[in-house]
């Protein structure tokens, strides 16, 4: 027998409805009851949603939370540079330099100046492009809100920069005009900086370190280290009289000048010295002789064939074995060297810059030396010593030996020695490429690191706490977030729990209430051919249509009052901001979670609906 | 129309016993024996609280017998007759569900109306539990023969209790019934308004050719259309205890005359 016909899965409901209908008032304080408890609860859910969104969306916006900074100045390579930049994550990476080296003096209109910083930037700069600024090109600036106020320039202005550095006990400067191609808002910062392309900082950086940028046209040092000594041995084959020789050292830079005996003289130079010559010491206490010392005496002593021998005290070696060898250090020409009844030196005279790279490492090699470890080093070197020196940083460079040292000791260029001093006292590098030895730049001390997405945040951070840099993000403002949407979702449980515990219990009483109502109607419907089965089904409809209704009635109230909120809080939101908006995704989650509750709430009236006995009803009046 | 003895019975009872209240005390029918062949006229008689409703539930497969030797519904043109007895024991709710809405027609002490729904709907609604259709127009017809034809589209409410007792009576042969139940069609009706109702239904069940049984105290309003008429003996057997047997009233005719 056919018990279940197709017409009646559209019955009941049929049913249901014309019931709802008929009763309106009643079901219309149904919907009211539930809508009550449901549209609140919606703009509860829109408001923790569209606030800790927009906080989140604030953060993501503003480029200051994507940034990890570096907490300490210290040295980055250019390797590290491109290996960072190539980590996933990263939207920008540029370099800085050391913060004292960046600073510069902005003059106004009216000749006042003030320090400014300059900060480096490059193509692609989320702070400046997300603030609304370009990026600043080859004599272009832009502009914190404060340093265009202290500044009094705006956008399309030309601002002048002066960079000023203290060289030899004078103050120098430089100026140079740059057009203000962008003012970042207040909200970017208060610090007064200016944002400039790297080539530019680091041409600053340059002068104020007293090198030229000769891009630019600002004088100073070239970055090839000078040689410099702790003296210069006079050899003249006249001795000086005491007043001449007083008068010698006036306007030379010397201080001192001491007649030394032949011991004297050769232990100061590593080299054996003739008899007929007579040898004094002059030096500055405390001062580096330099080579302009040294063209002053030559000049001064011009007539008395003077032999001007510079030294360097107690500068040691260390090859590649670990043992430490002194060298002498000796460039003198061939007609000079005769003099000191020594073979010509193949680097030949004393050059303050020589051309070729190479002579200024080339070394001479004792004879009697050949049957030592040296010798093996110097095989395997390929004709190469490799040595060390200690200094301001130890440098290891190769000296190519050319022959034999006419000494008992090898003998090298008397620059190379100068350079080698010079680097105790001033960073040297030896660049292996080119053979040279180059003064070292401040370099690279720090960098501006934006990462690609607040979650990339974290992972970066860790990244380069894992290298051992000490870095600053703003993970806290990003944790804080997530704990402040962790606590309002909780709050939201709490509160949507005690709601939907009154909304359901709102629904159980009321189709309780009505079941029993239709008692006899129910009972009239089983008899007329419905098993109990189907008018169970009755209330589960009508609670579902109640849900139903409320809900759209819910939607509706909660469009309405989220525009309200959203418009009265629109001073306080950007255009695409809204303080209370409802997930696409959640909508689903929530019509269904409903409708579920409602069937809950039905179930009682349900098994109270089965219960009806239809000859108990069919005669109740 | 009187079918011969040799017809098989629609319904059929033997040996039925419905027993209500408690085990100890309360109220309990028997129906040694009973049957109500197809297009005929049974009337159940008897004082208040004989069991005539209790009975008349029981045929109506809304009331589980307590026990039944025999229980059968047996219908024309089918051969196998349906074992009600086994089907209650069973507790087959969906098939008796089935038969109710198949070939029950029932017509309540009240009416029965559905409260929310319009005349109209009211009747149409066996029709829709059954599955079969009603045309408008047949619908009208009948509505017009039992004069309810300008109420169809009020709702029950708004009908006088003669008009509701003949709506109920339209719904419960709408969507063609073998077999029309009343209870007490007219008891809320005064005399010649209950006789009026009473030969409606009649001629329509006669029309249709559906068996009827119908309770009533007012045999003599139906004393001309009634074929067999079941009577009540009531006995009491303790303070508590009542047992009401159901019989065969033989010579009804002339116990109407």
């Amino acid at each position: 027998m056919k018990t279940h016909r197709p017409g009646h899965a559209r019955l009941v409901p049929a049913l249901a409805a014309a019931h709802l209908r008929h009763d309106w008032i009643l079901t219309l304080c149904l919907v009211i009851a539930l809508t009550a408890v449901i549209a609140p609860l919606l703009v509860l859910l829109g408001l923790k949603h569209g606030t800790i969104e927009t906080l989140r969306e604030r953060l993501v916006e503003d480029p200051v939370y994507r940034e990890l900074r570096p907490t300490q100045t210290q040295p980055y390579s250019e390797d590290w540079f491109a290996q960072v930049a190539a980590w996933p994550g990263v939207a920008f990476l540029t370099p800085t330099i050391l913060p004292l080296s960046s600073v510069v003096q902005v003059v106004r209109a009216d000749e006042t100046t003030s320090l400014f910083d300059l900060i480096p930037t490059a193509a692609g700069d989320p702070f400046l492009l997300e603030n609304g600024a370009p990026v600043p090109g080859e004599d272009e600036v832009v502009l914190t809100a404060e340093a265009a106020r202290l500044s009094g320039v705006a956008v399309g202005d030309r601002l002048r920069v002066r960079v000023s550095r203290t060289r030899g006990g004078r103050s120098e400067n430089v100026q140079v005009e740059l057009k203000v191609v962008g003012v970042l808002p207040i909200g970017a910062g208060t610090l007064t900086r200016l944002y400039a392309p790297l080539a530019f900082v680091l041409d600053v950086e340059s002068y104020k370190e007293g090198y030229a940028a000769a891009r630019r046209g600002w004088p100073g040092d070239t970055p090839d280290p000078y040689p410099s000594f702790d003296g210069v041995v006079l050899l003249l084959d006249e001795p000086l009289s005491p007043i001449v020789r007083t008068g010698a050292i006036i306007q030379t830079g010397f201080a001192r000048i001491g007649e030394i005996t032949r011991d004297q003289a050769e232990t100061l130079l590593g080299l054996p010295i003739p008899q007929r010559l007579h040898a004094y010491d002059l030096s500055t206490p405390n001062t580096p002789v330099t080579q302009s010392n040294i063209r002053a005496i030559q000049t001064k002593l011009r007539g008395r064939e003077p032999l001007l021998l510079p030294y360097v005290r107690d500068l040691e070696l260390i090859g590649a074995d670990g043992r430490p060898w002194r060298p002498a250090g000796l460039s003198v020409d061939a007609e000079q060297a005769a003099r000191l009844d020594l073979p010509p030196v193949p680097w030949g005279g004393f050059q303050a810059r020589r051309e070729r790279a190479e002579e200024l490492t080339s070394v001479l090699w004792p004879v009697d030396a050949e049957s030592n470890a040296d010798a093996d080093t110097r095989q395997e070197a390929d004709d190469s010593l490799a040595v060390t020196s200690a200094g301001r940083a130890e440098l290891s460079f190769m000296l190519h030996p050319q022959g034999p040292s006419p000494l008992s000791e090898p003998l090298v260029p008397i620059e190379l020695l100068g350079i080698l001093r010079t680097a105790q006292d001033r960073a040297v590098t030896y660049v292996a490429s080119s053979g040279r030895f180059e003064m070292q730049r401040a370099g690279y001390r720090g960098f501006r690191l934006y990462a690609a997405s607040l979650e990339d945040v974290p992972r970066l951070y860790r990244r380069l706490r894992e290298q051992g840099l000490e870095v600053d993000a703003a993970i806290e403002a990003i944790e804080r977030i997530q704990v402040l949407d962790g606590g309002a979702t909780r709050l939201f449980w709490l509160i949507a729990l005690l709601g939907l515990c009154g909304g359901t219990a709102v629904l159980v009483a009321s189709l309780y209430a009505a079941v029993d109502r239709l008692r006899a109607e129910l009972g009239i419907i089983r008899l007329l051919g419905l098993s109990r089965a189907h008018v169970a089904f009755f209330p589960i409809v009508e609670g579902l249509m109640i849900a139903a209704l409320s809900l759209a009635v819910s939607f509706g109230a909660y469009a309405a009052l989220a525009a309200v909120i959203n418009r009265s809080f629109a001073n306080e939101l950007a255009p695409d901001e809204r303080f209370c908006a409802l997930p696409a995704s959640l909508i689903a989650p929530i019509v269904l979670t409903t409708l579920l509750l409602a069937c809950l709430a039905a179930l009682v009236a349900a098994w109270r609906s089965t219960n009806i006995d239809p000859s108990e009803v069919v005669r109740a009046d | 129309m009187k079918m011969g003895d040799g017809q098989a019975a629609m319904v059929r009872m033997e040996s039925i016993v419905k027993r209500r209240g408690q085990a100890d005390g309360g109220f309990e029918l028997r129906v040694p024996e009973l049957r109500v062949d197809t297009g005929e006229v049974v009337a159940l008689i008897g004082e208040s609280g004989c069991g005539k409703s209790t009975l008349l539930d029981l045929i109506a497969l809304i009331l589980a017998p307590t026990s039944a030797r025999r229980f059968t519904l047996h219908l024309a043109g089918k051969s196998a007759g349906q074992d009600l007895a086994a089907l209650w024991a069973r507790g087959d709710e969906g098939a008796l569900a089935a038969l109710r809405r198949e070939t029950l027609g029932y017509i309540p002490q009240t009416g029965g109306l559905l409260s929310f729904l319009s005349v109209r709907e009211n009747i149409r609604l066996p029709c829709r539990i059954k599955g079969v259709s009603l045309a408008d127009r047949e619908l009208e017809t009948l509505a017009k023969r039992l004069g309810v034809a300008e109420c169809l589209d009020r709702k029950p409410h708004a009908l006088s209790i003669g008009q509701r007792q003949r709506v109920a009576i339209l719904r419960a042969i709408a969507h063609g019934p073998r077999l029309l139940l009343a209870d007490e069609p007219t008891a809320a009706l005064d005399k010649p308004r209950a006789r009026a109702v009473l030969a409606d239904m009649n001629a329509l069940a006669r029309q249709q050719h559906l068996a009827v049984v119908v309770v009533t105290h007012d045999l003599d309003l139906l004393a001309e259309h009634v074929d067999r008429v079941y009577t009540f003996d009531l006995e009491r057997l303790s303070e508590s205890e009542t047992r009401s047997t159901c019989r065969a009233l033989d010579d009804a005719k002339r116990v109407i005359a």
